[in-house]
């Protein structure tokens, strides 16, 4: 993982990454990583949500960096069997049935403190974060990021359809906000 | 004196005429034998039924779309659960599509039945008996919802009769202005579920009784299967949909000419399955995610059509291949000129001229004839022109070095395939990616729409792959039709002490997140494991597509008998009402409950004692969605692949609201809070690895011993930690006493629970404080008030 954090712009490409995956008037605002970083560094209790197509090395490297700076993480599909041995604060749980639970203001959350304010999606397979992010934004009142390479209509924010590379650089951009907000 | 039906005149009172309709017989009509409170149960008969299933299995929305646009009064904005024009909130709105999903499914399997009743009652009269084999119970779902025992096919005549009725009531309901309440729609879902259940049963018994299907056979022969095992010089007739009358008129032809030698006959989709069951000389294509490959391949001489299944542009991709198309139900007609009544020679002369891309013939018989003369005539001119939308050698690379990886096709892909990545690996020789694309893909041909230099992608995909497609050629054991009463007496007991660990039921369609192979492996495991595989549809198919090493498939290498470790075919789409239908078998011949007009009873034994998980990994249409309706309201957890969350609805469970999960104790009414079990009632896994474990989990029932608990508990654990490298977070939710524990792994699991604060004895290696409740073997788990002592 680099240190250093390349110039992008993840906002261009806002468009749905599945061309008919179009829900409604309203669709996420295009963000920059520095303000998904922002967000995720201010909230009261987010939770990353990271599922099967977190297992690509650059990818795993950033998830795990993120969970580093204390970001608790739910992994969903077998994202666990990436994550579990990473000392990080991880928890498997089935993606629908979290979903379900997040909209449930009566769940309380992985340890027991109560539901989050703020989730962030990244590394699931695209229809499916989708589905999920339709019911907590339609149900909930939880802002959610997609921190994916897909544009996410149905998240308060998102990037638009990055490369790989940009997306890399996106993931180290927020990781930089985490950990300047720890210092 | 034998009173018969038909019109008489008494003599002497020529002016009279008497007719006589249906003649009911003492002990064999609606009424005579109801045993419980709801035969013939009306929309809201249920309810009650429904909202303890709701209660406890909330439904949950993941809408593909925050608006209605069902009146003139939208489009509506309902995003935010924010109330349209008509007071309709985003959550009533999603119920309602799940009512109307479950409609449409509904409707679809049983106006197949009602096809095929009219026809059958036609061929062989009302009187011809019902015979599925060696059962008493021959119709468990009718029996149970209608509070009838049918004997002839002419009993059906009022059990299609009251699912029409009620599907009529059902769909008035989502009219605007109508039902309003998201609770409402969906106990009316549950009902619509349960009727597409009803529609089913009576399809598939009809045909097994009357057309010769096999009748419970464990042992029937196995069948080819896959893209590569015709004979393509042959002239090839392949029949697409879900309806055999057609088909079977085709195969009585050919039978009777001595034609099999000489013309290749097979089917796409589940028409396949019902072939097979008629005449074991068809063979199996594959599911409906072949269809367009198939096609498009120019293999077949002639496509006949029934319904169900059969994709909207066949006649339109058929015509470019000069592919003449045979449609034979009225459902499904394409704007084809209707030559029900022309000669068979002026309709063959049209179709080889290319005058008529086409025909639609009603009259089956006639069907019979003239496909395999049409496709004598055909073969020969077919194949003399070469005709494939395949591109050749040269085209092939000139069409793949066009790609400008620009990833349209990847965004319109439903599986999001990486097409782009297998284009550059071609420009360079390597058409691996292509093969691997192959299996992947479903089919659909939205890429080609979507390539902005006219690449034809699905073309370009299937040329690459014909290493892999010539050598396709799997087995499938044919269509068994019912589980019978001597198999469930033999393993009923098991699957309520839970000793077998589960039945799990593969079901559905091939719209699956990462290839057919998933499915194999799945059940490959967890055959390995002692599992009941049931099967049935397109995923039936897809299960003996693949070899070990030994060339055998599973069909090959497990039996078809209803006991552990075996794996069962029990047919086509229809046929998926048996596997709902076997655990009202175990209900009523294991446990001695009565099924006639008794839903609440059975679902609720069901629910409570009967390990049956349904797995729909690659559901796509509405069939697929009202079948697991059905089965939730009969009490039998489903899971579908990720594509079922674009359902819009999963009734899942909280485990953290202990509330959910008190039960009764039917001896004398006490509350019991139990563990979660099942935790879910419709959910979906994202991948295989996280379906293994799932489908363990969901087996667990209130009712097992310890024994089968032990059994249970050990498989979810291994089957977590092998797949997704972890102790399940809750097993010990699922630990009542230390009996429940894998003997093999007690004493370290004893130390777990320890470190999670229970109390043990280690003298006697005993949990003395921790557990949820005990284990009691004489518990008699209800959600039904009425069923405990006493009770009203």
């Amino acid at each position: 993982m680099t240190s250093a954090v390349k110039a992008i712009d993840t906002t261009r490409q806002a468009v749905p990454f599945d061309t008919g995956n179009i829900p409604g008037p309203k669709m996420a605002k295009a963000v920059m990583p520095s303000v998904a970083g922002k967000m995720l560094a201010k909230a009261k209790r987010p939770l990353l949500i990271v599922g099967s197509e977190v297992h690509d090395r650059d990818v795993l490297e950033r998830a795990v960096a993120i969970g580093q700076t204390g970001v608790q993480i739910a992994a969903v599909g077998n994202a666990y069997t990436s994550l579990g041995d990473k000392g990080l604060d991880v928890h498997y749980e089935n993606m629908h049935a979290l979903a379900s639970y997040l909209c449930d203001p009566g769940w309380p959350g992985f340890d027991g403190k109560g539901g989050y304010d703020l989730v962030a999606f990244f590394g699931i397979t695209y229809y499916y974060a989708s589905q999920a992010i339709s019911a907590i934004k339609n149900f909930s009142g939880i802002k959610v990021i997609s921190m994916d390479r897909y544009y996410h209509p149905n998240a308060d924010m998102s990037f638009g359809n990055l490369k790989n590379d940009v997306f890399i650089a996106a993931l180290d951009e927020i990781i930089a906000e985490l950990r300047k907000d720890k210092q | 004196m034998i009173i018969k039906k038909g019109s008489f005149v008494i003599e002497g009172l020529e002016n009279v005429q008497i007719n006589i309709g249906r003649i009911v017989e003492h002990g064999h009509e609606a009424g005579s034998e109801v045993e419980g409170p709801t035969p013939r149960p009306e929309i809201i008969s249920l309810r009650d039924w429904d909202y303890r299933l709701l209660d406890r299995y909330n439904p949950v929305y993941t809408p593909t779309s925050d608006m209605c646009d069902y009146c003139t009064y939208g489009k509506c904005d309902l995003t935010g659960n924010k109330e349209g024009a008509c007071g309709i909130d985003l959550e009533g709105q999603s119920a309602r599509q799940a009512l109307i999903t479950s409609i449409m499914g509904a409707a679809c399997h049983t106006a197949h039945g009602r096809h095929l009743l009219n026809y059958l009652i036609k061929k062989y009269g009302e009187d011809h008996p019902i015979d599925v084999g060696p059962s008493n119970l021959k119709a468990p779902l009718t029996e149970t919802i209608m509070g009838i025992q049918p004997v002839t096919i002419g009993d059906f005549l009022p059990v299609l009769d009251y699912v029409e009725e009620q599907l009529t009531q059902l769909t008035a309901a989502a009219n605007t202005g109508q039902e309003g309440a998201a609770r409402d729609f969906e106990s009316k879902a549950l009902h619509a579920g349960m009727l597409d259940l009803l529609g089913m049963e009576v399809a598939d018994i009809i045909q097994i009784s009357c057309m010769g299907l096999p009748k419970s056979d464990e042992k029937t022969p196995m069948a080819e299967i896959g893209m590569g095992i015709l004979d393509t010089q042959k002239p090839v007739v392949i029949c697409v949909g879900h309806n055999i009358a057609a088909p079977a008129y085709i195969l009585d032809y050919m039978d009777r000419e001595g034609l099999f030698d000489k013309i290749e006959i097979a089917g796409l989709c589940c028409t396949a399955h019902d072939m097979t069951r008629y005449n074991k000389t068809a063979k199996v294509i594959g599911t409906m995610s072949k269809e367009l490959k198939y096609i498009r391949s120019g293999i077949p001489d002639v496509l006949v059509t029934d319904e169900q299944c059969v994709r909207a542009d066949i006649l339109k991709e058929a015509k470019r291949l000069h592919i003449p198309v045979i449609a034979t139900n009225e459902k499904i007609t394409y704007g084809l000129p209707d030559r029900s009544n022309d000669s068979v020679d002026a309709i063959i002369d049209d179709l080889v001229s290319g005058k008529h891309a086409g025909a639609l013939i009603l009259d089956l018989e006639k069907v019979g004839d003239l496909v395999p003369k049409l496709a004598m005539k055909m073969g020969p001119i077919r194949k003399a022109k070469g005709l494939t939308a395949l591109p050749d050698e040269d085209e092939f690379k000139r069409l793949v070095a066009k790609c400008t990886k620009c990833l349209q096709c990847t965004r319109d892909c439903p599986q999001g395939l990486p097409i782009a990545d297998a284009m550059v690996a071609a420009v360079s020789g390597d058409l691996a990616p292509f093969e691997i694309l192959h299996d992947k893909c479903v089919g659909c041909g939205r890429c080609d729409y979507s390539c902005p230099v006219d690449i034809p992608v699905l073309n370009v995909i299937e040329k690459a792959s014909q290493r892999v497609i010539r050598e396709e050629r799997g087995k499938v054991r044919i269509g068994r039709g019912q589980i019978g009463d001597p198999e469930i007496r033999e393993e009923g007991r098991n699957l309520v002490l839970g000793t077998t660990p589960g039945v799990l039921a593969f079901v559905g369609c091939g719209n699956y997140p990462d290839g057919t192979r998933d499915v194999y492996d799945v059940v490959e495991e967890m055959l390995q494991r002692s599992y009941i595989i049931v099967s049935s549809g397109c995923a039936a198919m897809d299960i003996g597509m693949y070899k070990d090493k030994e060339g055998k498939t599973l069909y090959e290498r497990y039996p078809g008998r209803f006991i552990k470790g075996n794996l069962l075919n029990t047919g086509s789409c229809v046929s998926n009402a048996h596997i709902a239908a076997t655990t009202i078998k175990v209900a009523s011949i294991f446990a001695g409950r009565k099924t006639k007009g008794n839903w609440e009873e059975i679902a609720d034994y069901v629910l409570n004692r009967i390990g049956a998980v349904g797995v729909a990994w690659g559901a796509y249409s509405q069939k697929a969605f009202a079948i697991a309706t059905g089965c939730n309201r009969l009490g039998i957890p489903v899971v579908a692949g990720p594509h079922g969350t674009k359902y819009r609805r999963a009734f899942i469970g909280k485990p953290y609201r202990k509330e959910n999960w008190n039960i009764l104790d039917a001896r004398d009414g006490s509350v019991v809070n139990v563990e979660p079990a099942p935790e879910h009632l419709l959910i979906t896994a994202g991948t295989k690895e996280e379906l293994m474990p799932l489908l363990a989990k969901l087996c667990f029932r209130p009712s097992d011993n310890s024994l089968g608990r032990a059994i249970k508990l050990t498989h979810y654990i291994e089957l977590s930690e092998k797949y997704l490298k972890k102790m399940p977070d809750d097993w010990h939710t699922y630990v009542r006493s230390e009996a429940d524990l894998p003997v093999a792994k007690r004493e370290q699991l004893i130390k777990l629970l320890e470190g999670k604060g229970w109390k043990i004895d280690w003298d006697k290696k005993k949990i003395t404080e921790g557990p949820l409740r005990k284990v009691d073997v004489s518990f008699q788990p209800t959600n039904v008030p009425r069923l405990c002592k006493g009770g009203k």
